[in-house]
């Protein structure tokens, strides 16, 4: 057990008491075997035969919890001045070849429709793209030292729930009298109605990943210093975001990364955050570690 | 951030990137006092360029109502707040621009508008300041003022939305000037939204991406001046390229206007951006209004146009006014006429500085009946 690493600090002259809170400290886990130890400073990983399909699957009760205190970005313009989000609850499974993050805080407003002065929840983890001693900054990586990046969004989530890419999807009252892609002429044609769609969503027609519309909730990024988020193929990440009263619960999934490290971060829409605006962690280290005996 | 030269408002100013002037600049000449607040050009851009998903609520192009007319709501109001007190000494001006007063954490200063602010684009349509009490309506001139404001992207030789962009999607092109925001690269966190003054910056829900007035480059790389100018039925308007003060040719029509005659005036020339808009100011509205809304020369150009009768050069220019829709890099008066011309000086465009009256008799002898004045 880790926790056994801080009470080693206890001198020698209180030994005998350290025997006794060890004794009492065994006997406890004994009694509760599935309930959840704290990760310390690091975040387990804890192997399992297969991982969970959603943030809300009984297998997390057996992962340990690290909790982490969320940093303000104020690094770069623009920066996070204001502490939103305090903290991030992280639990970790893995299988031998993917690793499934679930992330947990506190936001009770559900901030997935997208507007003029409206902004998204999200979160994010970042790994080094190499493994090696020295680590890039954890502030998206610099140049020639690139961070892999998963992102996920509420806006993307309920896209891939099925929310429908219409404007009254966003506003149920709108009334659009015309769009040029509805032309009696183009009736009957999808390519040539998707021609002219894309002609006036320029995003789209140019394969902007965030130009929707999607079936994924999260994408996967590589950068090289802030700024520098470029899309690159999925290699078989998925997320799946679960909101309730309390906040969000999001499932992140990933290859296992060849560094041991990650960061995070959390984007409340509700505050306005998106982009830099954003609170965030330094790097964390990552431990594999099996379950305990039955 | 760097130090900048911004001729407009007679000094250096701090800016986010070092000065880089574009190779050609595009602008435009706006005659205030004839625009009849038709909307033309809103729904010329309206049609070619925002009729898809996510952009019905945008105007690349609007005409409000001053003083009362604001797309999106308050726009210029807000920031004038917020920016305290202006004050110029002389041309120079010695407040704070939007880059100098940026708040901590940020690049500019700016506010960041909400759904409910885009929708009342028409609002304070035709209300004027002051009261029309006891048929005061009817005496001329009027105690009472509104004017027609026609707003585009002012294509700004220093964009707050180039310099607010943390990914570096905006780009200002070196053949013309003309600012546009990368749909490839453009991930919606509407910090160009917050910072453009102007508010020319718009948010597309349902691309996740801001777009803004593109200038109607295509046209402008044919040759051709955007659609909201050709559309103009009040031919209010005139696009074309200004040099830098320092090299203001006589024989370019913006130059002329803007440099020379100095008749045109940008539009809050201290929030710092250098817009490329130019307006010839209304000649009816108090001058403590116009000085805050384009700058202190703005008497001078008020004085200037009410005597363009006098001054044949500046009657013909403005006689170019929508006149073609070709650019114009050139002009020249002949005589009595007026040439717009290309940079080589070829032949574009030929008008009468003076319409030849035709006079008919009221009554046709020949077909023995009475004229009226319809077509």
């Amino acid at each position: 057990m880790r926790c056994a690493r801080g009470v080693c600090m206890v001198g020698e002259r209180d030994r005998a008491r350290w025997l006794i809170f060890l004794a009492l400290g065994l006997a406890l886990a004994g009694g509760c075997r599935d309930r959840p130890q704290p990760s310390g400073s690091e975040i387990v990983m804890l192997k399992v035969e297969q991982l969970p399909a959603s943030p809300e699957d009984p297998a997390w009760q057996k992962a340990p919890e690290h909790v982490a205190r969320l940093l303000l970005q104020d690094i770069v313009e623009p920066r996070q001045l204001k502490v939103t989000t305090a903290e991030l609850r992280v639990r970790a499974l893995q299988d031998g070849k993917k690793v499934a993050f679930r992330l947990q805080w506190k936001d009770p407003t559900k901030d997935e429709l997208p507007g003029p002065g409206k902004f998204l929840d999200g979160c994010a983890l970042q790994v080094p793209a190499e493994a090696g001693a020295s680590l890039p900054a954890p502030q998206m990586g610099e140049p020639g030292r690139a961070v892999e990046i998963l992102f996920w969004s509420a806006g993307w989530q309920a896209m891939a729930e099925g929310r429908a890419d219409r404007l009254q999807a966003l506003y149920p009252n709108a009334w659009v009298d015309h769009y040029p892609y509805e032309a009696p002429a183009l009736r009957g044609n999808p390519s040539s109605q998707r021609e002219m769609e894309n002609l006036y969503l320029p995003a789209r027609a140019l394969g902007n990943h965030r130009a929707g519309p999607r079936s994924s909730a999260v994408e996967e990024y590589l950068a090289q210093g802030p700024g520098t988020l470029t899309p690159r193929k999925n290699s078989g990440s998925h997320g799946m975001g679960k909101h309730n009263p309390e906040g969000w619960s999001v499932l992140l999934t990933r290859s296992l990364p060849r560094s041991r490290y990650v960061a995070l971060a959390v984007w409340d829409g509700a505050e306005g955050e998106a982009g830099g605006r954003k609170m965030r962690t330094s790097w964390i280290a990552l431990r594999e570690t099996q379950p305990p005996p039955r | 951030m760097a130090r900048v030269n911004n001729w407009q408002i007679n000094r250096e100013m701090a800016y986010w990137y070092p000065e880089k002037r574009p190779r050609r600049q595009f602008a435009a000449v706006f005659d205030i006092n004839k625009c009849i607040g038709c909307q033309s050009c809103t729904l010329a851009c309206k049609t070619t360029w925002t009729s898809g998903k996510g952009q019905e609520y945008m105007l690349w192009n609007n005409v409000e109502s001053k003083p009362y007319g604001f797309y999106p709501l308050a726009w210029d109001l807000k920031l004038l707040q917020m920016l305290g007190p202006q004050r110029w000494e002389g041309a120079r001006y010695i407040g704070q621009t939007i880059f100098e007063a940026a708040p901590a954490g940020r690049r500019v200063r700016g506010w960041q508008p909400q759904e409910r602010d885009y929708a009342y684009p028409n609002v304070g349509e035709d209300d004027c300041a002051g009261l029309l009490d006891k048929g005061l309506g009817l005496h001329v001139p009027h105690t009472a003022w509104f004017f027609y404001l026609a707003r585009i992207c002012n294509h700004c030789s220093f964009p707050a939305c180039l310099a607010a962009c943390p990914r570096g999607a905006i780009y200002k092109r070196q053949e013309d000037g003309v600012v546009l925001i990368d749909q490839s690269r453009c991930h919606g966190y509407q910090e160009c939204v917050r910072a453009c003054p102007y508010k020319k910056s718009f948010f597309n829900p349902l691309s996740g991406t801001s777009e803004k007035c593109i200038g109607c480059y295509p046209k402008l790389e044919r040759g051709l001046q955007p659609q909201c100018f050709l559309n103009c039925i009040g031919k209010i308007r005139l696009a074309g390229w200004v040099s830098p003060p320092s090299q203001a040719d006589p024989e370019n029509p913006i130059d002329f206007l803007v440099h020379i005659k100095k008749v045109a005036k940008p539009l809050f020339p201290q929030f710092g951006l250098e817009p490329n808009v130019y307006y010839i100011p209304p000649i009816h509205v108090p001058t403590p209004f116009l000085k805050q809304m384009f700058g202190p020369g703005v008497e001078e150009a008020v004085n200037t146009y009410k005597r363009a009768k006098e001054d044949p050069d500046l009657q013909a220019l403005l006689c170019l006014l929508g006149s073609t829709e070709r650019l114009m890099a050139r002009w020249r008066r002949q005589g009595e006429w007026v040439v717009g011309a290309a940079d080589d000086g070829g032949e574009i465009v030929r008008v009468p500085l003076k319409e030849p009256v035709y006079v008919r008799p009221a009554f046709d002898q020949r077909y023995e009946i009475a004229r009226v004045n319809c077509p």
